[in-house]
């Protein structure tokens, strides 16, 4: 399956048959891993992409020895790890420094849990700072720095050990957009270098562009379990130009990857009901207004936009979109047709429409769905009172794939605009509007 | 010796101090006060080994005030210091150990429901039996009193802080393989630090509640007094030696201003540091006596010292540091056994504990049962009594002061003092007005509860006022509410968190209370009346242990119950609806 360029190069380390389920208060388990066979090499930059709920940070904290599989082996070098890697070091989505420490505390700290003496510290301390950057802020506090200074911080300490593999967690998400691509740059330039460590980097990333940028290998993960779909190679030459045609026909490709995966041509919501009659359909975590905002969104660019498109002009991930679009399209309001969105004359009506009228399209169409009549069956069973455990219950049960507690939290949303029920939070029921 | 030691001192003191002239007085004082904590300290030394006396004479002349005082104090300090060790231990092993936690919190739970009073004395004739010569043991029981009353809140805050550490934080230590110890050091404490460093203030508050009567103890005929500020006041107050009873008491009042500026405040400030970003502060973020400190010349001499002789040590250390990662690697490794085995001793005390009791209780007819519940009923009523009391007038007083920036810049300190300040040291002022008014102790005992407990009340609706948010307190501006409209939609929603937590605090303190309170002990006639309280402060006069014993149980029994029932349920609601952080 793995057609690889980099055959040749050494497997530094490799997860085998991974599932992995976390255990829930209420009931069953939920599985966020299914049967993840990845490894990573010497030399190479490893991204891992997908929507939200793929477990990708899980798969990272696997591989990191963090988090234990539910079933299947990890390997470094060969051997079957216990416990933590030993050539890893993390950089955190949200930083992870140590706030009552100054910038070359936090570096020290680390190389002092080593055991390393007082001379070597300085030394590694130092060389870690300079590499990034971040002379002159020995003795500033975190709470100083701005989001990229903090990343640089955070790049530093897990350089100073010299990791074998560096593991960055979304990295700069929480990085204004400019001062991200400086540092992607700068993290490649520092990976760059043969004769040192870090020799490869595994880096959890939302952003397509990025991924493009600095991967040499681009796996791309399904949601619900997360699941493995595919792994790009990325053969493009470094340094990369963002703007060359190659680089942009890659970009391409991912999205339609990426749309072909979660928004199949095939209709995924249509039912099967003769072979499972009792499922319904999961739910995307895609409030009601967050479709409403994209129906409008639609409207104003004539009903037909690239779905990647507007993850770029509107600053939304492109996950958060992706989520939008397929609860619309469960509404019957967009159609997909490959990476377009186009909003159906079902949508158009609905756009135009004062509230009212968009409540009884909303409320209609909720009920073509088999959850939404599921609702208002329980609600009538109960006699107008439905515990939201009891719901959830029974999503799971219905369920038994996905998060209930998620597709119950979309729920509440679409059902409270439809007026199809009320929820009082407190109470922890739904009662008929 | 000592003048020697002094003139190398002060030659030294004085020869860092020549470019600074002005900022002498800084290190003059400092060294004054650090010879002055010396000679109190001897004294404390003498006192703690010396013979214990039938009869304990308590120099009424103002002169005596001081020494007096500083006993009471140091006692206050060695009760916290001993606080925070216990704090330290038992918080982590709940927090680290989850088959310990299950056990610990509950624990934590129901010790910290049991009054004070009602196991001071078996703890007195314990520890006067361990030391029937010296004074060490009525120093000691003396201690544990304040330290019970410090000691529960301080734990669950660790404990709560261990918990809540957040979880990037700690995979950051998993990762880059920090030892249990480097972890607590550098991840856990520094995360707990300022939430300790404020429970630390407010628990010390309340450890002095006790003042008076751990240190004027009498068990049936027999006198256990200790020299402190909490005996002059109880003797001024039997002679009837008005100029000393209102000299005491400003004594007091010195005494936690004094530690409020000079060690609280200046910790507080101190802790900050630790503060996770974006959290609001709304505390000064100054102190002057930190400032001084950190002003002085001698202070800085020796912090430059340190760090000298810390970086020549670095030399030998490194050579050191693996054996010490070894030997720190052993002690980790035996954790686990000492943590079991810690375990099972404390489960097999309980259960021995639980069956001396229970045994106890056997002894006792049905009809002292039904008596006592009785009288918990009353003591109840009696409490809540006390808090809604205390609400009607808090309640308007605390917005009021709370709403104006100005007023809470004045008040603020005030009620701060009011409320660390020991209540049952005014009892014999206020049960004097009572006589005067011919209220009796039964209805008087709320009044007696209420002097305690509704500073807790006012302290929290004044923080909680001062935190509503401008803006929506503009909404209510803007749209002309009524005074009424604003208080029902806004500042009481806004401040209910804090109210709970306020009567929380209150109640538990009205419990504690409720045996001083309902059953009061003079030169003359005794003064009771029926209810819980009396029932405790009469068996432990009488040496009932049986009764004591189940009254204890009751007692507990119901603050836990009550806990459970009304208070949490309370909690949660507020952290649901009313908090105005989500």
């Amino acid at each position: 399956m793995m057609h690889a360029i980099n055959a040749n190069h050494e497997v530094i380390c490799e997860l085998k048959g991974i599932q992995k389920s976390f255990h829930r208060e209420t009931g069953h388990p939920l599985r966020v891993l299914e049967d993840i066979n990845l490894d990573i090499r010497a030399n190479e930059v490893v991204c891992l992409i997908g929507p939200s709920g793929c477990g990708k940070s899980t798969i990272l904290r696997i591989f990191a020895g963090l988090i234990q599989p539910t079933k299947g082996r990890t390997f470094y070098h060969g051997e079957e790890m216990e416990g933590l890697n030993p050539g890893v070091a993390i950089v955190f989505q949200n930083f992870a420094l140590y706030p009552w420490m100054t910038v070359e505390a936090n570096v020290k700290t680390v190389l002092q849990a080593q055991g390393l003496d007082e001379e070597t510290i300085k030394a590694k301390a130092h060389r870690a700072i300079s590499l990034v950057g971040l002379e002159g802020f020995e003795e500033a506090y975190p709470r100083e720095l701005s989001g990229g200074m903090k990343q640089r911080v955070g790049m530093a300490r897990a350089l100073s050990v010299d990791p074998e593999i560096l593991f960055m967690d979304e990295p700069f998400s929480h990085v204004d957009a400019l001062t991200a691509e400086g540092l992607r740059a700068e993290i490649l330039d520092i990976w760059d270098d043969a004769e040192r460590n870090p020799s490869s980097i595994l880096m959890v990333s939302h952003d397509i562009k990025e991924v493009a940028y600095m991967a040499d290998r681009i796996v791309v993960l399904s949601a619900n379990p997360g699941r493995l779909r595919t792994i790009v190679e990325n053969p493009l030459p470094r340094p990369r130009d963002m703007r060359s045609p190659e680089f942009l026909r890659l970009v391409d490709q991912l999205h339609d990857i990426i749309t072909s995966t979660e928004l199949p041509d095939v209709e995924v919501t249509a039912p099967a009901p003769s072979l499972q009659p009792d499922l319904v359909e999961p739910l995307p975590p895609a409030p009601s207004s967050d479709i409403l905002g994209l129906l409008e969104y639609l409207e104003t660019q004539g009903g037909t936009v690239d779905l990647f498109q507007v993850a770029a002009a509107t600053h939304v991930t492109f996950e958060k979109i992706l989520s939008s679009v397929k609860g619309a399209e469960m509404l019957d309001f967009v159609d997909t047709p490959k990476r377009q969105v186009i909003l159906t004359a079902l949508g158009q009506r609905f756009v135009r429409a004062n509230m009212d009228d968009r409540k009884d399209i909303w409320k209609a169409q909720l009920l073509e769905l088999r959850l939404f009549r599921l609702v208002q069956e329980l609600l009538e069973l109960h006699e107008g009172e439905l515990k939201a455990d009891e719901l959830l219950a029974e999503l799971q049960q219905r369920l038994p794939m996905e998060n209930s507690e998620q597709t119950f939290e979309t729920l509440v949303t679409w059902g409270r605009f439809g007026e199809l029920f009320a929820y009082r939070e407190e109470r922890g029921v739904l009662t008929p509007e | 010796m000592m003048h020697r030691f002094l003139d190398t001192m002060w030659g030294q003191a004085n020869a860092v101090l020549a470019p600074f002239r002005r900022r002498r007085w800084v290190d003059l004082l400092l060294v004054a006060a650090a010879f002055g904590l010396i000679y109190g300290l001897i004294l404390v030394g003498r006192e703690w080994t010396a013979i214990q006396r039938p009869q304990l004479e308590i120099n009424l002349s103002l002169l005596a005030l001081p020494k007096y005082t500083f006993f009471s104090m140091m006692r206050g300090v060695a009760a916290y210091l001993l606080s925070i060790v216990f704090t330290l231990v038992y918080a982590f092993w709940a927090a680290k150990d989850e088959r310990a936690e299950k056990l610990l919190i509950p624990l934590l739970d129901i010790l910290q429901s049991i009054p004070v009073l009602t196991f001071l004395m078996p703890l007195l004739l314990v520890m006067v039996a361990l030391f029937p010569r010296s004074n060490t043991g009525l120093e000691i029981t003396a201690i544990l009193t304040i330290f019970t009353g410090q000691v529960w809140n301080m734990t669950f805050s660790l404990y709560h802080s261990l918990k809540s550490v957040p979880a990037d934080l700690q995979e950051a230590g998993t990762v880059y393989r920090f030892s249990w110890w480097q972890r607590f050091k550098w991840v856990e404490l520094p995360f707990a630090t300022t939430g300790l460093a404020w429970n630390s203030m407010m628990s010390m508050a309340g450890g002095w509640f006790f003042l008076m009567i751990n240190e004027s103890l009498k068990v049936g005929d027999k006198d256990f007094r200790l020299p402190g500020l909490g005996s002059y006041m109880r003797v001024a107050a039997e002679k009837g030696d008005l100029k000393a009873e209102v000299f005491a008491v400003l004594a007091m009042i010195l005494m936690i201003v004094f530690l409020d500026q000079v060690l609280w405040r200046p910790v507080v400030v101190w802790a900050q540091r630790f503060r996770i970003e974006d959290t609001v502060q709304n505390e000064d973020s100054q102190s002057w006596f930190l400032n001084l400190i950190r002003r002085s010349r001698l202070i800085r001499r020796w912090d430059h010292w340190r760090s000298k002789r810390r970086r020549k040590a670095h030399g030998r250390r490194a050579k050191s540091l693996t054996q010490q990662a070894e030997s720190l690697e052993r002690i980790a490794g035996l954790a686990p056994w000492l943590a079991l085995g810690g375990l099972m001793v404390l489960s097999a005390l309980l259960m021995l504990g639980a069956y001396g009791i229970f045994h106890l209780l056997a002894k006792l007819p049905a009809k002292a049962w039904w008596m006592l519940l009785k009288a918990d009923g009353l003591t109840l009523s009696r409490v809540l009594a006390s808090i809604l009391v205390g609400l009607a007038w808090t309640l308007p007083a605390g917005l009021a002061i709370g709403l104006s920036q100005r007023l809470s810049r004045i008040f603020q300190p005030i009620v701060q003092v009011a409320a660390s300040f020991p209540a049952p040291m005014l009892f014999p002022a206020v049960i004097a007005v009572l006589a005067y008014l011919k209220v009796g102790l039964g209805w008087g005992s709320i009044v007696l509860m209420l002097l305690g407990t509704q500073w807790y009340i006012l302290f929290n609706v004044i923080a909680g006022a001062s935190a509503i948010p401008s803006d929506l307190r503009e909404v209510g501006t803007a749209f002309g509410f009524s005074r009424w409209q604003r208080f029902r939609n806004l500042y009481l929603p806004a401040i209910f968190p804090y109210l709970v937590t306020g009567c929380l605090t209150a109640a538990g303190g009205a419990w504690n209370a409720s045996i001083v309170s309902e059953y009061y002990n003079t030169s003359g006639p005794i003064l009771k009346t029926f209810g819980l309280g009396a029932i405790v402060q009469q068996a432990t006069d009488e040496k009932d242990f049986v009764l004591l014993a189940a009254a204890t149980l009751v007692l507990a029994g119901t603050v836990v119950l009550f806990n459970r029932l009304v208070w949490k349920p309370l909690y949660k609601i507020a952290e649901t609806r009313y908090s105005l952080s989500k």
